[in-house]
């Protein structure tokens, strides 16, 4: 397998309309009145609701934008606005600021220098806000999580990446940002860079020490079963480089799975229950 | 061969997916064999890798018997003169994504053969024809301590492998398994039904530990041509059993019990019709 640009490049419509069938479909099946996600107004909650607006018709989706204090980004606010005017969803907004307040002063064991376990409190403070409207309103939660994020558990566990769907979970970033200019995703959006906004300054790249264009091509050889030093050598890499990527994406397994519990009985749930999601 | 042999069951625990670390458990439990004369030891199933490596079965597999695993473990059996039996996943040298779920025999000579597990389990927590290919031999490899024959785990529930290798002179089944507590009664049923029904020594070696929340429930046991348990290791934990067996036992066995003597060959014929049309 070459490992090239060549190799990620998606069949856009194709894409495109699958997802927005499956949006739509899981949206009918559930009988639920529209779709609730998380709006910060980067690439992927971007390319979400899009997705989702096109698949099921914008007044069907609440996008929740959910700033606060520290990280507040006028550019982003502004990123959110201009793409529901586009793309016609329900936009609202909750300063989530007092409620992370709340959650530092009673929480007995709170340091604001761990700034990862601060920050992961911002995602998952942020999603059971969008889990709320979902509940009350009778929503599905879309989720925003990427492959690329995914594979190297860049995000918050129970947090970002809590969703009742993931349409993008199958694409890697640099495949979203095909498929977001291709849906009409602005260009402004498309091209800045992402962050998981939980702490200032904070950027996914530089976090991550490798550039999306690198990393999705690492990822995509150790899917197809490519091994390190194949890796390293096609992409002119150092070994240790695609060695550290690949401990890092098998050491996050236990971030995608459901919990770990120990079987006991007949069939086990997360471990042999294998049931379809809907059944009749 | 004389008739008396002493045998040793290393249940251990492994450490999935790391091969360098289960190898190091391997030597230490075929040094403490060594101590006690044991003249063959053997290890469970995938002990190599340890049972759930899921998707990184491709990058764990060896070929057989030019693989570096294999080789470590000939070194370690010619250095403490013993025969030793373990698992690993077997690399195809014809088709290199063909896997095979296998049991290798080495002896102070080197390599003496594999055995490739002919029932993979695929349905509760098992997905063994996710990754493996079946294997189609039941091979007999006469040895100086027994006539061996290899089994793993499943197999045990296929009475036809066992019986198969006893008709091909085996004096000796060595069943390499790993297996999750759920499955305990079967297989204490079953170990002593296969030494009974062929009136042979069965020699029982399961993992033991915690994977991905399977319990394997240890147990590993040394069975009697008559049924009798001879010794048996503890439940969960890992643990290192031995007992001298006295080949001569299946002699008294076989001819008060005269399975093999009394068998009916037409009934295979039967067998094989009624299974085509299930």
């Amino acid at each position: 397998m070459i490992l090239s640009k060549e190799a990620l490049k998606l069949d856009l419509p194709l894409t495109a309309t699958r997802l927005k069938r499956f949006i739509k479909d899981y949206v009918r099946n559930t009988k639920a009145k529209g779709i609730a996600l998380a709006l910060s107004g980067g690439i992927d909650s971007s390319t979400a609701v899009a997705l989702s607006a096109l698949a099921v018709g914008g007044d069907k989706v609440l996008a929740l934008s959910m700033p606060e204090k520290e990280t507040y980004n006028k550019l982003d606010i502004e990123h959110t606005r201009s793409l529901a005017e586009k793309f016609g969803f329900i936009l609202e907004t909750i300063n989530i600021t007092d409620i992370l307040k709340a959650y530092y002063k009673s929480v007995p064991a709170f340091e604001p220098e761990d700034l990862v376990s601060k920050g992961n409190i911002k995602a998952r403070a942020r999603i059971t806000c969008v889990y709320y409207y979902a509940n009350h309103q009778n929503r599905i939660v879309v989720g925003s999580s990427d492959k690329s994020e995914t594979m190297m558990g860049y995000f918050t566990k129970w947090g970002d990446v809590a969703a009742d769907i993931s349409p993008l979970m199958d694409l890697y970033k640099t495949q979203v940002r095909q498929l977001a200019a291709h849906i009409g995703v602005p260009k402004e959006i498309v091209e800045k860079p992402s962050t998981p906004q939980l702490w200032p300054g904070q950027l996914a790249e530089k976090e991550l020490g490798i550039k999306y264009e690198v990393l999705d091509l690492i990822l995509l050889g150790l899917e197809n079963f490519m091994a390190p030093d194949e890796i390293a050598s096609q992409l002119n890499l150092r070994l240790k480089h695609v060695e550290e990527v690949k401990t890092r994406w098998l050491a996050s397994e236990h971030k995608r799975r459901a919990p770990l519990t120990m079987k006991m009985g007949y069939r086990t749930p997360a471990m042999d229950f294998r049931l379809p999601y809907k059944s009749p | 061969m004389g008739e008396k042999i002493t045998i040793a069951l290393g249940q251990m625990s492994c450490q999935v997916g790391n091969k360098k670390q289960n190898l190091r458990t391997i030597e230490k439990k075929v040094k403490q064999a060594k101590k006690i004369k044991a003249k063959l030891i053997a290890f469970p199933e995938l002990s190599l890798t340890g049972y759930i490596v899921r998707d990184t079965a491709y990058e764990l597999a060896e070929p057989v018997p030019n693989g570096p695993s294999i080789q470590e473990i000939e070194k370690i059996a010619k250095h403490e003169d013993i025969h030793i039996v373990f698992g690993m996943i077997e690399r195809s040298a014809k088709a290199s994504a063909v896997l095979h779920n296998s049991a290798i025999l080495v002896g102070p000579k080197g390599y003496i053969g594999k055995y490739r597990k002919m029932y993979l389990p695929t349905h509760s927590v098992f997905e063994e024809k996710r990754y493996f290919r079946p294997g189609y031999q039941t091979p007999l490899f006469e040895t100086d301590v027994g006539k061996i024959g290899m089994t793993i785990c499943y197999d045990i529930y296929f009475p036809e492998i066992t019986r198969l290798l006893s008709l091909k002179g085996a004096t000796l089944i060595v069943c390499i398994s790993a297996s999750p507590s759920m499955r305990r009664g079967f297989f204490e049923t079953l170990t002593t039904a296969r030494a009974m029904e062929n009136g042979v020594f069965v020699a029982y070696v399961n993992l033991a530990g915690i994977e991905d929340g399977l319990q394997f429930w240890g147990g590993s046991r040394i069975i009697a041509p008559s049924g009798s348990l001879i010794t048996q290791a503890k439940y969960d934990t890992e643990d290192f059993i031995h007992a001298t067996i006295d080949y001569s036992d299946i002699n008294r066995v076989q001819a008060w019990v005269p399975t093999l003597r009394d068998l009916r060959p037409e009934i295979f014929t039967s067998l094989r019709e009624e299974a085509e049309n299930l």
